[in-house]
């Protein structure tokens, strides 16, 4: 616009670096004009006073602006000089101004670049739409409780945290239907895998309507109350509280049969691989000397809790070193569901990390000792972090050092999950395992670590509150109460372990630590 | 201690009580007037004995005699009430009276001696009887006495304190009284001209800059264009920024802090720790935290972090991370940071002018404003530049300059402002909220002036607009604005109380309960507080909210009472309750309170709580919001500044602070449709009773002076003989040193004489002459 405005003479040579021209400008040295028409005044911009520049108030404002711009580099267009009455214009008539000698003007204005928006705004949470603000909240949604439905809720919860069984049952279409598959069990498979579906693309509580339907009445052609329908034992025409083990363990079986039946493709995992432990019985004739095997294929492995048993290690010991006739009488104390059955408050502690290689068959301990030792290693390169993840197949095998008869033995070879389930009476622990076919690499370890936590509050099965704690990618916790998960610290989970009213383990899901083997 | 007798305005219905001697009144009044004469008589007896008795030789026959000296005080008065309500004469009672008072004032009981002329009504006499010895301690009776007194008595406590140290040439006391006065000015004046000390008139100017007083020194004042220059310059605050850095490096906060080292996610394990996407919000809350955070001083790591720091590339863009009129409050926030250094301040925020974002434009104009915040220059730039803005089209950028120059010129009453913003307040074409803004700023500008003018202006307005208009949230403020005109101001404000009443009902009551809480705020006034009290009781059934403000008037009217200083120690364990209320807007106001209760203190256990609730309320968005507002205002300032709107040993109450107080409490009523909603910058209001909590000694050239003080809890010695020790506790610091709420500083050197005797914010020291090096 006004790259060269008549300026005074003396004006015109240093229009380059303003800040470096002396403090005394040559302004002040100037010989005046005349006086009365050429006011001398200062002018402060910032923390800087330039004194006696004089005005030509013969000339337009925008002469004193060129002034300035020697001064200061400010562009006239962007200087704001304070006068009387606002801001001096361009065109405005010094002699209205009454700019008098020796007054201190004003200047403010920077030659600094303007602020300009960046050309890509960040993207708000707050403007995703709902499936995309999950991934923020750093967690799935809660699920609605439907009447009494706590134990499935939070049994839901606990299985959704497997990421295999999420992909296992993705695979699993609607019409393939497996050979010797009911339709009930199909449905419920079906309902299992929308409602996961669900639970991941949602930021609001669901209500797991559907699987509920299909899990309840018996004739009907629909899920859990249907398949089982001793969940819809109702109460004042309210469903009943149940015992969220059976809920597990019916699940867990029903899924068994389904996604293992069809021929799945490699890259699914059946239950079995997943959850699989391989009981290996040794029965032992003390009169005769006579002994057999027996293996047994199991998803889950109680743990007896009696009066001596104040942690899970001792409790599996106990379960697995019996004779088999006290087993039994153990599993006819369980209750099933009708009468409310009281249960031991006794407190079990249970670890974070747990190792059952104790438990193994000497062949197993065998098998277990070169990625134990990877393990090792590779833990003590890391210096602590426990991120090693998967770790290693655990078989466990029980050798049974009575000699009075029969003892059961365990060998689990698939489980990449572990899964302990218990009461607070029966602390019934289930094993997911099973190596990953595609990483070859992986071996178990027997190490496993705590992943997800079934709880109850109040004193009998079908009464009380059931809540799903589940650990997350990034170590956190999530309290899955119905419909309103709640962030939890690890410490709060090992809180768990009973001996109070305060919620009490009942199932411990964990998973398998991978040793990776050295290519 | 105080005495008994409490010279509240219950005190009137003891004395009405006849006295037994009349209780056989009824006969004809001629017989009455002997009978008084004859009392009268009897009286005076009385009083030469204990007079002769109180100078025996015996301690016990003294202390008797004075013992019954006070009682016979109280006779006096009782009789005084009774001859006034029968309109006899006094003047034999007034004898008795003074000679009552001569002998306290010599016997070190000047809080009897004050009462008593206050129930005589004759404070007059108190100038005569008092010396040297005992001046200050009268004053000081008179001047705390006076809070509880109900207009227009307290003035008058006040104005015959100030005759006194006038009297005395105790001018620095003079002017905090003068400060408490109807109308300051003449007052001030006249403490100005009473001396030619330049040093002492420096003092003063000191202390008017603290009150907020816009006040222009003249000739009178001082005669020399020098010290003219230099006296305005401490009057208009603009050597505040400078104390305040000074402060600052001393006590080593200069490295500016950001958001995440208040949140302190650390400590709270496993939570908070989001994804890796912006949340608008979440933004917007960590920009006000680190405005709040380093208010005042210059640098930050958000908003003025050198944008060639190429490491981080979250510098420079700040403003853009927020949303739509986040990014208003996010340049404004720039003003916060600079607050007081007008001359970079300006300078920086001038070149957000030329964005063309109308968000960003709006926001730069605030930003002037709190830059100019209690600081005024000749020059006036943020008048010069904000009055172009005022009139655009775009309402956010009207919005922007008009809230700007609110909080700037407040309690200046400017007449251009008047001009200007009544022009768009009488507009019926202005949209809703730019109206609501230009009365908010009016009333800040014009705060306790009492101007019909303006309170009809905004009347009006209330009247002209339609119902829906009057069910809008926002139009709450209006009677904030209209009671900011009067805060303080007592009965002034019953006209327009009276004209609030014919209101439309919706705005009716709410705007009466406002005006009654606003024109008592400070005065203690119990009667009030009872009305109050009586309205919060009723049981609401249409949904009305003026219990709201009601509650707020309370607490308002009652701040003066010393325990309430101490409540806000004892609130804090109720407001933590509350915060996890099942009610979002009790749990959210409880939130924000404590935030302002531990405003700038660092408070350790209040900033614990609120690490706590942000992981309590991690998912709940408004909740950690306000969770996050009132983490910065705890560390206001990094610890330095503080929201009272009182100081000078509390004695003084600073309208405009108290003013943006009330207006940003009072959009907290509704935080939905203000700091939850688009209207956020509502708390930068707050920046109006942001003063630095600092103690700075400076030398006859006022430059910095390191000096021992002893810093501790302030002692209550209204009414106690002798000269007792003022503060207990105490530590010894070096100055400049921070003093919190309720304490007291007092010079440990004898080196140096102060010379105001309240030492807070800065106070001149002027050597011994009589100091002797040891």
């Amino acid at each position: 616009m006004h790259k060269h405005p008549s300026l005074p003479v003396h004006f015109l040579s240093p229009v380059l670096p303003p800040f470096l021209s002396p403090p005394a400008s040559p302004v002040s040295t100037a010989p005046h004009h005349s006086a009365a028409a050429m006011p001398t005044v200062s002018v402060k911009w910032q923390k800087e006073v330039f004194p006696g520049i004089e005005i030509d108030t013969s000339q337009p404002p925008l002469v004193f602006k060129s002034q300035l711009y020697t001064l200061t580099g400010v562009p006239p267009e962007r200087q704001k000089i304070m006068v009387k009455g606002g801001i001096l214009k361009d065109d405005a008539d010094w002699s209205t101004l009454g700019v008098k000698d020796g007054q201190k003007l004003m200047m403010i204005g920077t030659a600094d670049e303007i602020v300009k928006a960046p050309e890509k705004g960040p993207v708000f949470v707050e403007d995703l739409p709902e499936e995309e603000q999950v991934v923020a909240l750093g967690h799935s949604a809660g699920l609605y409780n439907l009447g009494n439905t706590c134990y499935m809720n939070s049994t839901l919860q606990c299985l959704h945290s497997v990421p295999e069984l999420k992909s296992a049952l993705l695979s699993y279409s609607d019409t393939a239907r497996g050979n010797g598959i009911d339709q009930a069990s199909h449905n419920l498979t079906l309902a299992t895998r929308n409602t996961f579906g669900e639970l991941d693309q949602s930021v609001r509580p669901i209500a797991p309507l559907q699987f509920l339907q299909f899990f309840f009445k018996s004739d009907s052609e629909q899920t859990l109350r249907k398949k089982y329908p001793q969940f819809a034992q109702q109460h004042n025409n309210v469903y009943m509280q149940q015992d969220a083990e059976e809920c597990w363990t019916q699940l867990v079986y029903t899924l068994s049969q389904t996604l293992t039946s069809d021929a799945s493709e490699s890259a699914v995992l059946s239950m079995k691989q997943l959850f699989g432990i391989d009981l290996v019985s040794r029965v032992h004739c003390a009169e005769t000397g006579e002994e057999s095997m027996e293996t047994e294929s199991v998803y889950s492995l109680k743990c007896h809790i009696s009066q001596d048993v104040n942690h899970l290690h001792e409790g599996l010991k106990h379960v697995l070193d019996c004779p088999v006739c006290s087993f039994l009488l153990e599993k006819g104390i369980k209750p099933k569901g009708k009468d409310f059955t009281m249960f031991y408050c006794q407190k079990v502690d249970y670890p974070l990390e747990l190792d059952v290689y104790e438990f193994c068959s000497d062949e197993l301990k065998q098998k277990l000792q070169a990625p134990r030792q990877m393990l090792r290693d590779a833990e003590n390169a890391k210096f602590g972090l426990k991120t090693q993840g998967k770790a290693s197949s655990s078989k466990e095998n029980e050798g049974s050092s009575s000699n009075t008869g029969e003892s059961s033995s365990m060998d689990i070879d698939k489980g990449k999950w572990f899964v302990l389930t218990g009461f607070k009476l029966i602390l019934l622990v289930c094993v997911l395992n099973a190596a990953d076919p595609s990483v070859p690499k992986k071996q178990l370890t027997g190490v496993y670590d705590l992943v997800a936590v079934l709880t109850h509050k109040g004193r009998s099965a079908d009464s009380g509150h059931y809540v799903g704690w589940v650990k997350q990618d990034d170590g956190k916790w999530i309290e899955y109460d119905d419909d309103n998960p709640n962030i939890r610290k690890e410490e709060d989970i090992l809180k768990l372990s009973g001996g109070g009213d305060w919620h009490m383990a009942y199932i411990c899901m964990y998973k398998a630590r991978m040793a990776e083997s050295k290519s | 201690m105080a005495p008994p007798e409490h010279p509240s305005p219950a005190a009137p219905s003891e004395h009405s009580q006849p006295p037994p001697p009349a209780a056989a009144k009824g006969k004809a009044k001629k017989k009455d007037d002997d009978d008084l004469s004859e009392e009268d008589l009897a009286l005076k007896e009385q009083l030469e004995l204990y007079v002769l008795r109180a100078q025996d030789a015996d301690p016990g026959v003294q202390k008797l005699a004075l013992e019954s000296m006070r009682n016979l005080a109280g006779e006096i008065a009782q009789e005084f009430q009774k001859r006034q309500d029968d309109d006899l004469p006094i003047d034999a009672l007034m004898e008795l009276v003074q000679q009552i008072i001569s002998f306290h004032m010599k016997h070190n009981a000047e809080p009897e001696a004050v009462d008593l002329l206050m129930e005589v009504e004759d404070l007059d006499l108190l100038v005569e009887h008092v010396d040297t010895t005992n001046y200050k301690r009268a004053c000081l009776y008179l001047s705390s006495s006076s809070k509880y007194l109900p207009a227009p008595d307290d003035m008058l406590a006040l104005d015959i304190a100030y005759t006194i140290y006038m009297k005395f040439g105790d001018l620095a006391s003079a002017l905090r009284i003068a400060l408490q006065l109807e109308k300051p000015m003449q007052y001030v004046k006249q403490v100005f001209t009473s001396t030619d000390d330049l040093l002492l008139k420096k003092q003063f100017a000191y202390i008017i800059a603290r009150h907020g007083l816009a006040m222009e020194i003249d000739d009178e004042i001082a005669a020399d264009d020098n010290d003219k220059e230099i006296l305005q310059e401490i009057v208009n605050n603009t050597k505040l920024s400078e104390g305040y850095l000074t402060l600052a490096r001393d006590i080593e906060v200069m490295e500016p802090k950001s958001p995440e080292d208040i949140y302190k996610v650390h400590l709270i394990d496993g939570r908070g720790a989001s994804s890796s996407l912006d949340s608008a919000r979440q933004n917007l809350a960590a920009t006000f935290v680190n405005a709040f955070v380093n208010a005042g001083f210059g640098q930050d790591k958000l908003m003025t972090a050198p944008s060639d720091s190429s490491s981080s590339g979250s510098s420079g863009n700040w403003l853009f991370k927020n949303k739509e009129h986040g990014k208003a409050s996010a340049a404004a926030s720039l003003g916060m940071i600079l607050l007081w250094d007008t001359d970079s301040g300006l300078a920086q925020l001038d070149k957000y002018l030329h964005s063309n974002d109308t968000h960003v434009v709006a926001g730069a104009l605030l930003g002037i404003g709190i830059v100019t915040c209690g600081v005024k220059n000749d020059c006036d730039p943020a008048l010069a530049i904000l009055m172009e803005y005022i009139g655009k089209d775009d309402s956010n950028i009207r919005i922007g300059a008009i809230l700007g120059l609110g909080i700037a010129y407040a309690g200046s009453q400017k007449e251009e402002l008047k001009m200007h913003l009544s022009a768009v307040l009488g507009d019926s074409q202005s949209p809703l909220e730019v109206l609501v803004f230009s009365a908010i700023a009016l009333g800040l500008v014009f705060v306790g002036s009492c101007n019909e003018e303006i309170a009809q202006c905004i009347i009006f307005a209330l009247m002209e607009r339609s119902e829906g208009e009057l069910a809008e949230p926002i139009i709450r403020l209006l009677p904030v604005a209209l009671g900011l005109l009067y805060l303080g101001k007592q009965d002034s404000v019953e006209a327009t109380a009276e004209v609030s009443k014919t209101f439309d009902e919706k705005i009716g009551k709410y705007c009466d309960v406002t005006l009654m809480s606003l024109a008592y705020a400070g005065t203690g006034n119990v009667l009030k507080v009872q009305k109050l009290l009586g309205i919060c009781s009723q049981h609401l059934e249409k949904g009305e909210t003026h219990q709201g403000p009601a509650v707020l008037g309370i607490a308002l009217i009652a701040m003066t009472e010393e325990l309430g200083a101490e409540m806000a120690v004892n609130v804090m364990d109720t407001l933590s309750r509350l915060s996890h209320d099942a009610d979002a807007d009790v749990s959210m106001a409880a939130i924000i309170s404590l935030g302002l209760i531990g405003a700038g203190t660092n408070n350790a256990r209040i900033a614990g709580m609120l690490r706590n609730l942000s992981s309590y309320y991690y998912k709940e968005a408004a909740h950690l919001f306000c969770v996050r507002i009132a983490q910065g205002l705890v560390h206001l300032g990094k610890g330095l500044l503080t929201l009272s709107p009182y100081h000078s040993d509390r004695f003084l109450l600073s309208p405009m602070a108290l003013g943006g107080l009330v207006t940003v409490l009072h959009a907290c009523l509704d935080m939905k449709s203000t700091i939850l909603g688009k209207y956020h910058y509502i708390l930068y209001i707050i920046v109006l009773a942001m003063q630095p909590r600092m103690l700075l000694t400076v030398d006859e050239d006022l430059k910095p002076l390191s000096v021992p003080v002893r810093v501790g809890q302030a002692v209550d010695v209204v009414g106690q003989a002798g000269r007792p020790k003022t503060i207990t506790g105490f530590q010894t610091h070096s100055t400049p040193v921070l003093l919190a709420a309720g304490e007291r500083a007092e010079l440990a050197t004898e080196k140096y004489i102060p010379l105001t005797p309240v030492l807070e914010g800065f106070v001149i020291l002027k050597k011994n002459p009589e100091y002797q090096e040891e």
